[in-house]
């Protein structure tokens, strides 16, 4: 019998994206919930299999923004940026997109290999929204899978998914939101400063960790004064 | 080196930023991705060229009406409490005979000390708290409703409005309203507020929302003392809770805790028919803890009562702690036993009874009893309910509010001022009762 491929995925999304909805239905009752590391944040893993694949779901805590105001944004954070899972699934308020897609945008900047869960599209169309899916995935460039999750639907889809993702056959793009000319200006000058640095450049995309300290983003200052030679 | 070179970049592109855009740079970039988002969504998505009035938006109109809101929140909340009395007491009888009946079989196990250990300590002490689990579990159930079909979020908001205007920032009342469940969870969910000066007051006022462990005191006292107005006398704990909660928050916000406030907009999910399942799943979620707390650390405590109980060594430790709290009319050594025991878990407070009066059932019930024995009056019970809401938080709670301040000093200071505040509430309601019976 041939070893079932083992992979990661996380869940993201915003509370109230049905996040949790989208987990279970994955996971069914292969669930364990312990802690992240070093914090009292409640860590849900579960597994689920599908076409030869082993695939370890991470649940992420629910956040708006992958800044760094709470301990659920780093948590969620870190484990997108150093644990490198094989696809990262965003769980979208289909009804709520324009608040939704900042953290969409947010995970694309990070360079993960996102699948955009298009959830709730029946509360959509019943407000009269008429949401071009295939517009919306090509204009992002990333798989956009719509879904009612609480009627289960569109489970299915959003595995076939996962496994294009972790087979290679969707690869993610280089994107790249352009910030206009002067904060382009110092992201660049910043950028060059971090790529002169090997071990910052291996763990980081330069350009990311350049916008984050332009947020002035307390983690990634913290990182950097800690691990001062 | 190089390091610091970044880091100075860092502070020098930011202020270049400042100066160019007068508005810090982490503005401007997510203005951009909004921008961005923007964009994309003209192309993508079409809305209905005038906005439907959804049906959300029509029931908010009333349910989070700046007139309104307040009262329909507490309105809510009553009818909560009335709906988990009036389902939950004849489930609670059967139970609580079940018990008596195993409780009176025991009295003739021998030898004499398992008999008593069966039928005071275990069918006594543990059963007189499993009594509880239909309230408990019909509250959680009630709970889940308001809180999947999105009124939490709404009640929320109402509080929201009401804390701004004290000066109280406006993500406090989540973790506030979780507290009704465990005060664990609620405190840990304060992870969620920015700005630490918030932050710490939501932790330090968050124990006056009466969680689930309380509830089975409120009900033992308000079924015994006020039968024709049970429901409103819980209801005025969980009320005292929340103004507590509320007068403690400004306190400290203009003492300890004195700086501004973050800036946060609430989101309001769209109501929601809740499903079966999801109510189902979060009502056990929240229930399943008072059962596991039963088997553990209420057990154990239970079991430790008893042994000291029957060994003669209770009595001597209840009448040294007792005289502080004549005051307050309840200086019983019963009742400063239980008082001491349910720092362990609150609901220990009616474990205690249930060893120390077992046989109650013969009599009506054991708050009943706990009125006969000890000469209560309901002026009492309800300053001894009064008290049991404030004082010290349960040993988990301690735990938590450590691990979340990161500080013993905070912590000792949750100790020291819910204990004087709760012995003042206390003995107010008893004084000033005192003087119109």
């Amino acid at each position: 019998m041939r070893m079932a491929k083992e992979i990661t995925i996380a869940l993201a999304g915003n509370p109230n994206s049905g996040k949790t909805t989208v987990f279970n239905n994955l996971t069914g009752a292969r669930q364990h919930v312990g802690n992240w590391p070093g914090v009292t944040v409640e860590k849900k893993e579960g597994t689920c299999r599908y076409q030869g694949y082993a695939i370890k779901v991470v649940d992420l805590p629910g956040v708006y923004s992958f800044t760094a105001y709470s301990i659920d944004e780093v948590v969620a954070r870190n484990f997108v940026v150093e644990e490198k899972p094989d696809a990262v699934v965003d769980i979208v308020d289909a009804s709520n997109l324009e608040r939704n897609l900042y953290l969409a945008v947010q995970l694309m900047e990070m360079g993960t290999r996102l699948i955009v869960a298009l959830n709730m599209m029946d509360q959509a169309e019943s407000r009269g929204y008429k949401i071009d899916v295939p517009q919306l995935s090509y204009l992002l460039d990333v798989p956009v899978v719509p879904m009612v999750a609480n009627r289960n639907r569109g489970t299915q889809e959003l595995l076939e998914e996962i496994v294009k993702m972790a087979d290679g056959e969707v690869q993610p793009r280089k994107f790249r939101l352009d910030y206009g000319r002067e904060v382009e200006e110092e992201i660049a000058k910043l950028e060059e400063l971090i790529s002169q640095d090997d071990e910052l450049s291996q763990r980081y995309s330069p350009r990311w960790l350049a916008v984050k300290l332009l947020e002035g983003d307390e983690e990634v200052v913290k990182t950097l004064r800690a691990t001062k030679e | 080196m190089n390091r610091e070179e970044i880091l100075r970049a860092q502070e020098k592109s930011l202020a270049h930023l400042r100066s160019v855009y007068r508005e810090d740079a982490e503005t401007v970039i997510a203005d951009a991705r909004y921008g961005f988002i923007s964009g994309l969504l003209t192309e993508a998505m079409r809305k209905p060229a005038i906005e439907r009035r959804t049906i959300s938006d029509l029931i908010d109109k009333v349910l989070i009406n700046r007139w309104l809101g307040i009262p329909i929140f507490l309105a809510l909340l009553y009818g909560v409490f009335q709906f988990t009395f009036t389902v939950s007491v004849p489930l609670m009888d059967w139970i609580d005979e079940g018990f008596g009946w195993f409780a009176d079989q025991a009295t003739t196990i021998s030898p004499e000390w398992l008999g008593s250990f069966i039928g005071d300590g275990i069918f006594g002490g543990l059963g007189s708290v499993l009594v509880f689990v239909p309230p408990i579990f019909l509250l959680f159930l009630a709970l889940a409703f308001l809180e999947d079909c999105g009124y939490l979020a709404r009640a929320a908001f109402v509080m929201d409005r009401l804390m701004h205007r004290i000066g109280l920032h406006g993500r406090s009342f989540i973790p506030m309203m979780l507290g009704f469940g465990c005060n664990v969870p609620a405190i840990m969910a304060t992870r969620t507020i920015e700005n630490p000066k918030d932050r710490l007051t939501t932790i330090l006022i968050n124990p006056f929302m009466s969680c689930g462990a309380r509830l089975p005191i409120y009900i033992l006292f308000a079924g015994a003392f006020f039968t024709a107005h049970q429901g409103l006398v819980v209801f005025s704990m969980y009320a005292m809770g929340i103004i507590l909660a509320i007068i403690m928050g400004l306190v400290f916000r203009k003492t300890l805790l004195r700086g501004p406030s973050g800036h946060f907009v609430m989101e309001l999910p769209p109501y929601r028919l809740p499903t079966i399942t999801g109510l189902v799943v979060h009502m056990w979620e929240r229930g399943k803890v008072f059962l596991v707390r039963a088997g553990t650390i209420i057990f154990a405590a239970v079991v430790l009562i008893w042994l000291l109980d029957y060994t003669g060594a209770l009595e001597p430790i209840g009448r040294a702690i007792a005289p502080i709290f004549s005051p307050a009319g309840f200086g019983q050594w019963q009742a400063a036993v239980a008082l001491v025991f349910g720092l362990l878990a609150k609901e220990v407070v009616i474990g205690t009874f249930g060893t120390l009066f077992t046989g109650a059932e013969e009599l009506g019930g054991l708050g009943d009893v706990i009125g006969f024995d000890l000469g209560w009056t309901a002026l009492i019970a309800f300053a001894f309910m009064a008290m049991t809401l404030i004082y010290v938080p349960c040993m988990a709670v301690i735990g938590t509010i450590r691990r979340e301040t990161n500080s013993w000093k905070w912590t000792v200071f949750v100790i020291g001022y819910t204990l004087v505040l709760g012995w003042i509430v206390a003995t107010l309601i008893y004084q000033i009762g005192s003087l119109f019976t």
